[in-house]
């Protein structure tokens, strides 16, 4: 037997198993918190032309409703984004004149804030909006159309747009979280003419999930819905 | 000598008071070897030359602490630069794809496959040897089992690489054992594909535990002699280069002493191991059955005729434990005369033993691939017999018969005995076994692929220049570690050799050529020759 380590060196496996227990304990907790989309895509903002379409102010502040704009939601796969057309609907020469010079409600800042509207559609251009919600190109099925029709709400997927002054990405948007809802739609489906209301789906939704009980109202969604949400790999990625 | 107890006469020897001296061999005349005795109620001994405590231990410790005979670099480094090929055309494969392999649509799994089970397959002989011959106390086993052990982890890492780089996107191989990730996407638990992760998982970490505990004392051993050395003459050891100011018996002390996990020798030391191994051991038997078992069940639980047979388990494991036993033979005879004294430890009765095994596991799978024909026609199921008559007489006819010949033929030699004890027909039977056990694989994955259903999807497999140099560079890693194991490792558990020698049983009456262990009741006259002495009754060979 020979004395070649210290009596200290004892220690090491004790401060091995301790470091590898932690170092495991950090690896997997930071891989997990960090290397998911909940960490990476939530809060993504990217800047928008023109300073971005403040939806707090047109679908708060004023209430419009999403489809005033995002016109193609219940009839298509996607949710269009509006041409320059709508936006010169109500932001042309001479309209809003509730913010014009000598009302109460003047705006001195809107007319050059809104002044990139006017000069795209006199160019007969677009507005390059960036787009901030995305699924991969892998999952070919995303039927806006349907999701609206059976009673998913805006609020599900997007969040409370109507209180974003530039629009940022709210929910994960992995798979699991997709399949949260498919597995148990009870839980998010709200009837179809309330698909739109944020404000009024964020109370219900969090109101029912306190109660932990199917709502009449949600279940009467429920027994109008046809069939269960797939859940087959087909359903998004034929 | 009078007769004195053996642990008396080693102390004596050990305080410088008695020499003791080393008869000469005593060869057979008709063989050349002492360890063939006709007569069946004696055992040949398992060390040879009367071999003392002493020079088993330096023996063993030599391999690591000598000079590395000539051939050592030169064969190293052919077998490192082809594992470093087989290395870079991974990388192409990796970079490329999978088309690069001769895959297509009909034969979609082939030699990367093939290769899987075969490297699997190679690694039961050492799980044999360490689980199941430990267990019923088989003692010829210790001259074999530290090799076996350490073939059996080579051959799980180089089976290992195949899965991983066969599914075509590798950065994805971590989708392979079941990991939460934000997809929710779980691997198919009713897939045997995924039994196969745990089964291979399960069997490397098991095996590589079981190799490295066994060492434990023997990097204690290779750790103290070095301190020795160094206290002794501490100018006497080389640098380990010219420019690192590191002695060679330094960096042996303290890496082996770092492996040896403060191990002292003692008593309670050697209480907890020998539980520690029967544990293993324990643990390690079922694995013998289950790993290949759950091999074969990604074919058999398929609906392919040809895989979609209830024998596969038990003839895949057989054909694994034949394979395996074949390379233990292919790497140990060469090893065996390289090495001359390695000789007195590993025996020819080590090797006929070794060849009983081949003969026994290669019937059971001659029997498996009749079994298969014969249910193909009992079962009455047209497309199964199609299936097994293609094989033997279909485009593939040259591989099925190379099978055949090697793997039920080849071993028919071994019914005799001067063919067993023959160390070249040995090694040949092995080396054909080795060829025969890959056809094997070859022939149940492609021949069974190559036609499906309708004429349409008759396909043949010509592989390319990247399946035979990853198949190839497999081969290289497999013998880069056995020759780095060769040469820094305790080859032999050394404690466990000491026990099987004469003059460790207390009974030891001294028949140097018997193996004392077990041999008790078959010899009836063992107690009247009361405790001879070991020089005198190295002669008195038949003397029963």
């Amino acid at each position: 037997m020979s004395v070649l380590f210290p009596k200290w060196s004892n220690a090491f496996p004790t401060i091995f198993a301790i470091a590898a227990l932690g170092g495991v304990t950090t690896a997997v907790g930071g891989f997990w918190y960090y290397a998911t989309p909940k960490f990476w895509r939530v809060g993504y903002m990217p800047t928008q032309p023109g300073g971005g379409f403040n939806h707090q102010i047109h679908a708060g502040k004023l209430g419009m409703d999403c489809r005033y704009c995002h016109t193609k939601v219940e009839k298509s796969y996607e949710a269009n984004i509006p041409n320059v057309a709508t936006c010169f609907g109500c932001h042309a020469d001479g309209k809003l004149n509730k913010l014009a010079e000598g009302t109460e409600t003047y705006s001195p800042s809107h007319k050059t804030k809104t002044q990139f509207v006017r000069d795209a559609y006199a160019q007969d251009a677009s507005i390059p909006w960036r787009r901030v919600h995305k699924v991969p190109d892998y999952v070919h099925n995303f039927p806006h159309h349907v999701h609206v029709a059976a009673g998913v709400s805006c609020y599900s997927c997007h969040g409370r747009i109507d209180t974003m002054p530039i629009v940022h990405h709210a929910e994960p948007m992995s798979m699991s979280w997709c399949l949260d809802c498919h597995r148990a739609p009870e839980k998010v489906l709200v009837p179809v003419d309330k698909v739109t209301d944020l404000r009024w789906v964020q109370d219900d939704l969090t109101e029912r999930a306190n109660a932990g009980v199917i709502t009449p109202a949600a279940q009467k969604v429920l027994d109008a819905i046809q069939k269960a949400p797939p859940e087959n790999c087909g359903a998004c990625h034929y | 000598m009078t007769s004195i107890h053996p642990d008396q006469a080693t102390a004596q020897r050990l305080a410088g008071l008695a020499r003791q001296a080393t008869p000469p061999p005593v060869l057979d005349p008709k063989t050349g070897d002492g360890t063939l005795i006709d007569d069946p109620a004696v055992r040949p001994p398992l060390v040879l030359n009367n071999r003392s405590f002493g020079e088993i231990t330096d023996i063993v410790c030599g391999y690591a602490e000598n000079k590395p005979p000539r051939w050592w670099l030169p064969v190293f480094l052919h077998a490192f630069g082809l594992a470093q090929l087989g290395g870079l055309f991974i990388l192409y494969l990796v970079i490329t794809g999978i088309g690069t392999w001769g895959l297509n649509n009909q034969v979609d799994w082939a030699w990367d496959i093939t290769n899987f089970v075969f490297w699997i397959g190679i690694g039961h002989a050492g799980t044999l040897i360490s689980a199941i011959l430990c267990l019923l106390k088989q003692k010829w086993r210790t001259a074999v089992n530290r090799a076996a052990e350490a073939m059996t982890i080579f051959a799980v890492i180089c089976a290992a690489t195949f899965p991983g780089i066969h599914i075509g996107r590798q950065w994805m191989a971590w989708f392979l054992p079941p990991i939460p990730n934000a997809n929710a996407i779980w691997p198919n638990f009713k897939s045997p594909l995924l039994w196969d992760v745990f089964a291979v998982s399960t069997y490397g970490t098991v095996s590589a535990l079981f190799w490295f505990m066994g060492m434990i004392p023997d990097f204690a051993t290779l750790r103290d002699r070095a301190d020795r050395r160094l206290r002794l003459n501490p100018e006497g050891s080389p640098y380990i280069l010219p420019f690192v100011k590191i002695r060679a018996d330094q960096a042996r002390a303290y890496i082996y002493g770092v492996f040896a996990m403060g191990w002292r020798m003692s008593s309670r030391h050697w209480h907890r191991y020998e539980a520690a191994y029967l544990i293993l051991a324990g643990i390690s038997t079922p694995l013998v059955l289950s790993v290949h078992s759950i091999v074969s069940f990604d074919f058999a639980t398929s609906i392919l005729p040809g895989w979609h047979t209830t024998i596969f388990p038990p003839y895949f494991v057989a054909g694994a434990i034949f394979g395996g036993f074949a390379m233990v033979l292919l790497l140990l005879i060469p090893a065996r005369e390289l090495y001359p004294n390695m000789k007195d430890l590993l025996t020819l009765r080590h090797i006929e033993n070794m060849a009983k095994i081949l003969l026994t596991t290669g019937m059971m799978v001659g029997f498996a691939y009749s079994m298969e024909f014969f249910i193909a026609w009992y079962g009455g199921n047209k497309y199964e017999v199609a299936a097994f008559v293609n094989r033997a007489t279909g485009p593939y006819w040259w591989a099925y018969w190379t099978m055949i010949t090697c793997n039920v033929i080849s071993p028919q030699f071994f019914w005799s005995k001067k063919l067993r004890t023959n160390v070249v027909a040995v090694w040949l039977v092995a080396l054909a076994v080795t060829i025969g056990m890959w056809f094997e694989r070859f022939v149940i994955i492609v021949t069974s692929l190559h036609r499906a259903f309708l004429p349409g999807e008759y396909h043949m497999f010509h592989p390319t220049l990247v399946d035979i140099m990853v198949f190839a560079g497999s081969f290289g890693v497999f013998l880069t570690l056995f020759l780095l194991f060769l040469r820094f490792l305790p080859v032999f558990p050394i404690a466990e050799i000491k026990a099987v020698l004469p003059q460790a049983s207390p009974h030891a009456h001294g028949h140097g050529e018997h193996d004392s262990h077990g041999s008790a009741g078959a010899h009836g006259s063992a107690g009247a020759h009361g405790h001879g002495d070991a020089g005198q009754a190295t002669h008195a060979k038949g003397g029963h």
